[in-house]
């Protein structure tokens, strides 16, 4: 008790013993700490609850859940249609990574310059984004139809036979792709005005009087320096992208023709929520989550060097 | 840094408590002022909740019909919660694991082996005559009641016959000098070919029959595989003998000679006689709504959609028949109770519900089914419901079922994606239906 009293001073001020660092810290984890909890519940406790469910045979309603080891996993990596649900993905994602961000990055030089109108057409551009999945698939799915679409339409105007857009195999990828980047240039848009806004304007006024052309100001002085800016749209964009599901789902109606766009949630969902797999559906999200965080390493490695103004 | 800390923690301590005041008073405001949907019908004491699948037109007529039920029962309620079929299926699933399942639902009848498996579902039994109860055995068809049963046990309470028929574009027909005459229709593959090729029209209005006939550019199409592919292919299948499990149930058999019969002659339908556009990406029901399907290979459930098009002159046809024996696909919409119901109260509440309900299906018959009763079934109008009569005559004579397994949707799943590889020449047709047959027997054999 005296201990505790003795921390009181003159003033009567309570004083911790502790440093100002530790306080601070204290301070910051406070605040941190509903976040904390929200995460610990329903993150780790979910993913630690994924991975163990994955050593099982674990049917949602069956009542005996046996122990299998990795035989999810061996089933999976032996399954020819998990790997072409692989490639459908990563084709989908390298296709609209980089167009979003080609896109975004056009869209953003376009609205950073001086001209009139610039918050209208900002807030034009980005409107799409704020659209949910199940709205944009429709839609979509209306413009893409063979029978009715607006797409085949304004085609014929230029003697184009009706294409069959979403019932060809090698064409419904890069349909959906098309989709997914008008559907998510806006956020790439965004991040890249903020990166262009922030560097400095003295660099481009050296660069004018050293007579260099605005092609050769973007490539040598806003490209590389948007390089950290690059590095969050793309591996925003392929953690986002790697996860499709609505869009194949909706504007195809499950992933057709046939398996042909099928992605890796697609086949996750088919497993966990059709067939009610339980347990190799959880093998399915741990196997992506690891793909997910190899791809985000490499892509680290090889954009993230530092940036000097 | 007293006042700094304090002023900190007091901040979090404010906004959480915040945070759990709102969210409590939401919960308040919630169970004060409950959503419409679901709807509840009835102010009864006596409360229960009744998940079904029926989101269309159908829903309506069963929302009415309980709204009568309670008008006659004044002592219970029941919230109906409609959710698509496939949303349905999982919601039910997660709820038996939670223990917040409701206290009756509907699901087809196909479902019952899966979930009496599990032993989520209630002996029905005693509801039957044979069991002591009201509803007489005799009143369903043999091949209603067959879908009900499993290991020896009644399930369900049958609500609908719902299957498969055509609908036949009428100005179509006399266009083409058809008679619309169903009992004038092929008997044959070749009889139905003939009849699809002369309601085919390319731009120039030659029919597929014309040798000037142009097939890439189609203006009417005679028929349409792309409607529910599985269910029109488990149809030609038995026609022509096959089956989809063998007799003891342990093996797959759709990649049969049977099986590839049926395949091929649909996939020439499409390729090689051209009088139906390949499945991928060709809306069937908005087709015949616009004028360039003639023969649209849908439901009972079509009924009121029929009615409501009144620019489109239709009517129903039974299903077609490719092979030499009669089959058409059906299902049953099933009430079906869980075992996990003990409270007499609302045990009895059900039951009665299920009852009134079933002795009033000739009102169901409004939602475009066929009542699954042959009392109810032959006490329809002829006049206002002349496909419910045709088509649920042929269910009953003749009508096949979804295999009886307990992964029955994950084997129907891996067929359909079988059947539109072949269909859109992602496969040949062996290839697509050999390997969707592996896949379902992996299953069947993973299922035990």
């Amino acid at each position: 008790m005296s201990a505790i009293m003795e921390r009181f001073t003159g003033s009567g001020r309570f004083s911790l013993p502790v440093s100002l660092k530790t306080r601070e810290a204290i301070a910051a984890y406070t605040f941190l700490a509903p976040f904390l909890i929200f995460f610990a519940i329903f993150f780790v406790r979910a993913t630690i609850a994924s991975v163990e469910m994955s050593f099982y045979d674990w049917r949602l309603l069956r009542p005996t859940r046996p122990y299998i080891g990795l035989q999810n996993y061996l089933e999976l990596f032996d399954d020819p249609i998990w790997w072409s649900s692989v490639v459908h993905t990563l084709y989908f994602t390298a296709m609209t990574v980089v167009g979003t961000s080609v896109v975004g990055l056009a869209a953003a030089l376009a609205v950073t310059r001086p001209i009139h109108g610039r918050g209208f057409f900002r807030v034009l551009l980005y409107i799409p984004q704020l659209m949910s999945v199940g709205a944009v698939g429709l839609i979509w799915n209306w413009l893409w139809s063979g029978q009715f679409g607006v797409i085949n339409y304004l085609l014929s105007f230029f003697g184009v036979r009706p294409i069959n857009w979403l019932g060809e195999p090698d064409l419904v990828l890069p349909v959906l792709s098309f989709t997914t980047i008008w559907w998510t240039f806006g956020f790439p848009m965004l991040i890249y005005i903020a990166g262009i806004q922030g560097i400095p304007e003295h660099l481009y006024e050296a660069a004018r009087i050293d007579g260099a052309s605005g092609w050769q100001s973007f490539r040598y002085i806003t490209l590389p320096l948007l390089r950290p800016t690059i590095l969050f749209v793309t591996v925003t964009g392929v953690i986002g992208h790697f996860q499709v599901f609505g869009q194949p789902y909706i504007i195809t109606g499950g992933g057709g023709p046939g398996r042909s766009s099928w992605t890796v949630i697609i086949y996750l969902y088919q497993q966990a929520w059709v067939a009610f797999r339980m347990g190799f559906g959880a093998a399915v999200a741990v196997v992506i989550a690891i793909i997910m965080a190899i791809i985000t390493t490499f892509q680290f490695k090889i954009i993230s060097r530092p940036v000097e103004y | 840094m007293l006042k700094r800390f304090g002023l900190i923690a007091g901040t979090v301590v404010l906004v959480t408590v915040m945070l759990m005041v709102s969210m409590s008073m939401g919960t308040v405001q919630a169970q004060e002022q409950p959503t419409a949907t679901p709807p509840t019908v009835g102010t009864g004491a006596t409360h229960i909740s009744f998940w079904n699948g029926l989101t269309g037109s159908d829903g309506v007529t069963l929302i009415e019909m309980l709204g009568k039920f309670a008008e006659e029962n004044p002592d219970i309620s029941v919230t109906v919660e409609m959710i698509a079929w496939n949303t349905l299926y999982q919601k039910l699933q997660t709820a038996f694991v939670a223990g917040t399942y409701p206290e009756v639902f509907l699901l087809h009848a196909s479902e019952i082996p899966q979930y009496a498996s599990y032993g989520v579902l209630r002996d029905l039994g005693d509801q039957y005559t044979s069991g002591g109860g009201w509803l007489p055995d005799d009143d369903l068809s043999e091949t209603t009641m067959s879908g009900l049963v499993w290991d020896g046990k009644i399930y369900g309470i049958p609500l609908d016959n719902h299957g498969r028929g055509l609908w036949i574009n009428i100005d179509m027909f006399e266009a083409a000098g058809i008679s619309t005459d169903y009992t004038q229709a092929p008997t044959t593959y070749e009889g139905w070919v003939e009849l699809f090729q002369k309601l085919t029209l390319d731009a120039n209005g030659n029919n597929a029959l014309s040798p000037d006939f142009d097939p890439e550019n189609v203006v009417q199409w005679g028929y349409t595989v792309g409607e529910w592919p599985n269910v029109n292919f488990l149809a030609a299948l038995y026609q022509h003998g096959g089956s989809f499990l063998s007799e003891d149930g342990k093996t797959i058999t759709v990649n049969s000679e049977a099986g590839m019969t049926a395949l091929q002659q649909t996939y020439d339908l499409v390729y090689k006689y051209h009088v139906s556009p390949p499945p991928a990406g060709f809306d069937t029901w908005q087709g015949f709504g616009a004028g360039t399907v003639a023969v649209l290979p849908t439901g009972t459930w079509y009924r009121n959609q029929s009615l409501l098009q009144t620019d489109i002159n239709s009517m129903a046809w039974p299903n077609w028949q490719w092979g030499p024996n009669k089959a058409t696909w059906f299902g049953i919409h099933t009430f079906m109770v869980p075992a996990g119901l003990e409270d007499p109260v609302k045990l009895d509440a059900v039951l009665r519900m299920i009852r009134w309900v079933s002795e009033h299906q000739v009102d169901w018959a409004a939602s475009g089914q066929v009542p699954a009763r042959l009392s109810a079934q032959a006490a329809l109008d002829p006049e206002n419901y002349p496909s419910n009569i045709l088509l649920g005559k042929t269910f009953s004579e003749y009508g096949i079922q979804d295999p009886r397994t307990t992964v029955t949707q994950e084997l129907l799943s891996l067929l359909d994606a079988g059947l539109q590889e072949a269909l859109n020449n992602i496969k040949p047709l062996d290839q697509a239906l050999n390997d969707a047959a592996a896949l379902m027997q992996e299953a069947l054999d993973r299922a035990g």
